[in-house]
C-alpha cells in the first residue's frame, strides 16, 4: 500500500487580502508566508497590523477577500470547514473562550462531540490532556475558580482534544503574570516536541516570540520581515 | 459528558431563563389541560342523560343549540312506537331552573312512575313518586346531599313546593345531581302538556338498528338519533361549538407558548452569541449547534409541561368549586389530553426555537467571538 508523500508546508497563504468595512479597512495586503510541517512560528508586530486577521483565516474562523489559504494540504475556500476546525487545528486564545458552567473535564470534551468517539474514550482522553497540562486536580473545576494561568493551560487541552497537527494561539500569554507566562511557553514547547504539532503563535510580546523557531513581522498587513528557518532566535534574543 | 448531558448542564445553569420559558409553557399546557378536561367532562355529563336506561339509541329535535331545548310532541313519540322493530319508548321532559345562587343549573326530570325501572332508576330510600301526584319529587343522590334533603323534606323548585317522597340513583353525575317527577306534573309546570325532550327508544332482539334509526331519520326529518358521545353534537350545538373553542385555544395556547418560547430562545440565543462562537470555533457543526438549542427548548418545554399538568389539576379543582358548575362537571381525565399537552409542549419548543437555533446556526465564528 503506498502512502501519500506529505506536503513540506503545514500553512500556505499567497497573495491573500482581507478587508473590512466595504473596503475601508485593508487588515491584511497581499499576504504570502508558508509554515513548515512541525515548525514552532511566532507571528508579531503591533496591534492593527493584521497577525490576528492572518490567525483567524487560517484558522477558518473568516475568510479571506482574495487570495489562497492552504492547511494541511487543503484548500479552506472549500466546504466542509467545521471538520477542519475540528480535527486539523487547535485554537488557544487570550481570553481562553472556556464555558464558565462546566467542568475543565467537561471543557476538554466539549469539541469531541461528533469525533465519533464513545463518552468513556471522551473521558479518559479529556483526562490525558488535563493531566498533560498539570489540571489532573482541578477536574471538577469550573474555569472561573481558576487562575489565569490555569485557564489557559485548560485552553490548551482543550485545543488538543482532537488531535490537531496544528495548533495557532491568539496572543496566548497576553492576560497572564510573568510566571504563568513561562509556563504556559514551557507548555507549548514541550507539546511541539512530544507530539510534533505545527504551531503557529500571534504575539506583540519578543520576549515570547523568541521561544519560536522563527519570527514573522507584520506591518499595515503586511509581512515585512521573514526570517529562514535556519535562523534560530533564542530566549534571550 | 454525552450531548443530552449537555444539554441538560446548559438548562439548568441558566435557571432563570430556563424557569421564565417554562413558565410560558406551563400556562399554555395548563389552559390547554383546564380546557380539555372540562369540556371533555362536560361532554361526558351532557351525554351521559342520553345514555341513561338501557336504551339502545335516543331520539331527539335536530339541531337544537341545547339538548334540553329539544322537544317531541305526542305524535312524534306515537310514530316511534309504531315501528315494528320498536320494543318500548320512554318519553322523558327535561327542565332546567334555578333552584338558587348555589345551584343556578338545576334539572327536572318528568318521567311516568311506571318507566323507572325501565329507565335504569333505582330507588335507594324512600318510594317512588305516584303517577298523578302534583306535590311529590323524588331527589338524585347527589342532589340530596347536596341539598341536605331527605325523605320527607320538602323542597322548593320554581316557586313549587314539593314533598321528597324518595331519593334515587341511576349511576351518573347528571342524572344523581337531579330530580324526578311525574311526566304529566312537570308538563304542566313548564306549560309544555304532551311534550318530551328526549324519547329512549329500546328495540327488540335482531333489530338491526342503523337501517332503523335510517328510516326514523328518513320519516321524521325533524328528528336526529344518536346512539354514540361522537353523534352527540347532532341534538346539540353547544358542545360542538365549545369542543371547537376548545381546539381552538389549544391552537392560541400553542402559538402564545411557542412567542414565549421564542422571545426567551432569541434573548438566550442572543446573550450566548460569544459560547456559540466557541462551539463553532471548536468545530462544532451548524446543526449540532441548532441540536443544542433546540434540545435545551424541548427539556424546558417538557419540563414545563410537567408544571402546566399540575397547575392544570389545580384549575380543574378550584372550577369545581364554582357554584355555576356544581352538579353538572365531575372531572374526567382522558388519556389524550396527557399526549396532546405533550405534543403542544414539544410544538410549543419545536416552533418557538427553530428561529433563534437558525440565527445561532449561521452566526460567523468570528463576529460571535468578537461579541461582547
Amino acid at each position: 500500500m503506498s502512502e501519500a508523500t506529505p506536503s513540506p508546508a503545514a500553512i500556505q497563504a499567497i497573495d491573500v487580502v482581507k478587508v473590512f468595512d466595504g473596503g475601508l479597512v485593508r487588515a491584511l495586503d497581499g499576504v504570502t508566508m508558508t509554515v513548515g510541517r512541525g515548525e514552532f512560528v511566532a507571528v508579531m508586530g503591533p496591534s492593527g497590523s493584521g497577525k490576528s486577521t492572518l490567525l483567524h483565516l487560517v484558522a477558518a474562523l473568516d475568510v479571506p477577500t482574495s487570495g489562497t489559504i492552504i492547511v494541511s494540504g487543503r484548500d479552506l475556500r472549500s466546504a466542509g470547514n467545521e471538520r477542519f476546525r475540528r480535527s486539523e487545528v487547535g485554537l488557544v486564545f487570550q481570553l481562553h473562550n472556556l464555558l464558565p458552567h462546566l467542568n475543565t473535564l467537561e471543557n476538554v470534551e466539549v469539541p469531541m462531540f461528533s469525533n465519533g468517539m464513545g463518552h468513556r474514550q471522551q473521558r479518559e482522553r479529556a483526562r490525558e490532556l488535563l493531566e498533560a497540562v498539570g489540571l489532573s486536580a482541578k477536574e471538577k473545576t469550573t474555569p472561573p475558580r481558576l487562575s489565569g494561568g490555569e485557564r489557559q493551560r485548560l485552553a490548551i487541552a482543550r485545543a488538543l482534544a482532537n488531535h490537531p497537527s496544528i495548533i495557532l494561539a491568539d496572543e496566548p500569554t497576553g492576560s497572564l503574570d510573568s510566571d504563568s507566562a513561562e509556563r504556559i511557553l514551557s507548555l507549548f514547547r514541550r507539546i511541539r516536541k512530544e507530539r510534533a504539532v505545527t504551531i503557529m503563535l500571534v504575539t506583540h510580546d519578543l520576549h515570547v516570540a523568541a521561544v519560536a523557531d522563527r519570527i514573522m513581522y507584520m506591518r499595515d498587513g503586511r509581512i515585512v520581515k521573514d526570517p529562514p528557518a535556519a535562523v534560530h532566535l533564542t530566549a534571550s534574543g | 459528558m454525552s450531548f443530552a448531558a449537555l444539554i441538560a448542564r446548559n438548562v439548568f445553569t441558566r435557571k432563570l431563563r430556563s424557569s421564565l420559558t417554562g413558565v410560558a409553557v406551563a400556562i399554555g399546557i395548563m389552559t390547554v389541560v383546564a380546557l380539555g378536561v372540562l369540556t371533555h367532562s362536560l361532554r361526558l355529563t351532557a351525554i351521559s342523560v342520553l345514555r341513561t336506561g338501557e336504551a339502545d339509541f335516543t331520539v331527539a329535535q335536530k339541531g337544537v343549540s341545547d339538548v334540553v331545548y329539544s322537544a317531541l310532541d305526542d305524535a312524534q313519540v306515537d310514530r316511534l312506537k309504531s315501528y315494528p322493530e320498536v320494543d318500548s319508548v320512554i318519553g322523558v321532559l327535561i327542565a332546567a331552573v334555578k333552584l338558587d345562587a348555589n345551584h343556578p343549573f338545576f334539572l327536572e326530570l318528568g318521567i311516568p312512575p311506571d318507566q323507572l325501572a325501565n329507565f335504569g332508576v333505582q330507588v335507594v330510600a324512600g318510594r317512588a313518586y305516584d303517577a298523578d301526584a302534583t306535590d311529590q319529587v323524588m331527589l338524585g343522590h347527589r342532589a340530596a346531599a347536596d341539598l341536605h334533603k331527605t325523605v320527607g323534606d320538602m323542597i322548593t323548585i320554581d316557586t313549587v313546593d314539593l314533598h321528597v317522597v324518595g331519593i334515587y340513583s341511576v349511576g351518573n353525575v347528571f342524572g344523581d345531581s337531579a330530580s324526578m317527577l311525574p311526566l304529566t306534573t312537570l308538563q304542566g309546570l313548564e306549560r309544555k302538556p304532551g311534550s318530551v325532550t328526549l324519547a329512549f327508544v329500546k328495540v327488540k332482539p335482531g333489530t338491526d338498528i342503523p337501517a332503523l334509526r335510517a328510516s326514523i331519520e328518513k320519516d321524521s326529518p325533524a328528528l336526529a338519533t344518536v346512539r354514540t358521545e361522537s353523534e352527540f353534537g347532532r341534538v346539540d350545538r353547544n358542545l360542538s361549538l365549545i369542543s371547537a373553542a376548545n381546539v381552538a385555544t389549544s391552537i392560541l395556547a400553542l402559538v402564545i407558548g411557542a412567542i414565549g418560547v421564542m422571545n426567551t430562545t432569541m434573548m438566550s440565543v442572543f446573550e450566548r452569541t460569544r459560547e456559540f462562537g466557541v462551539l463553532r470555533a471548536v468545530g462544532w457543526t451548524r446543526a449540532r449547534l441548532v441540536g443544542l438549542v433546540m434540545g435545551e427548548a424541548v427539556l424546558i418545554s417538557l419540563a414545563g409541561a410537567a408544571v402546566g399538568l399540575a397547575m392544570g389539576y389545580v384549575a380543574i379543582l378550584l372550577i369545581q368549586r364554582v357554584p355555576e358548575v356544581a352538579g353538572v362537571f365531575q372531572p374526567d381525565y382522558p388519556t389524550g389530553i396527557f399526549g396532546r399537552a405533550l405534543g403542544i409542549a414539544i410544538g410549543m419548543a419545536f416552533i418557538g426555537a427553530f428561529y433563534p437555533a437558525v440565527r445561532a446556526a449561521l452566526l460567523k465564528p468570528m463576529e460571535a467571538l468578537r461579541h461582547e
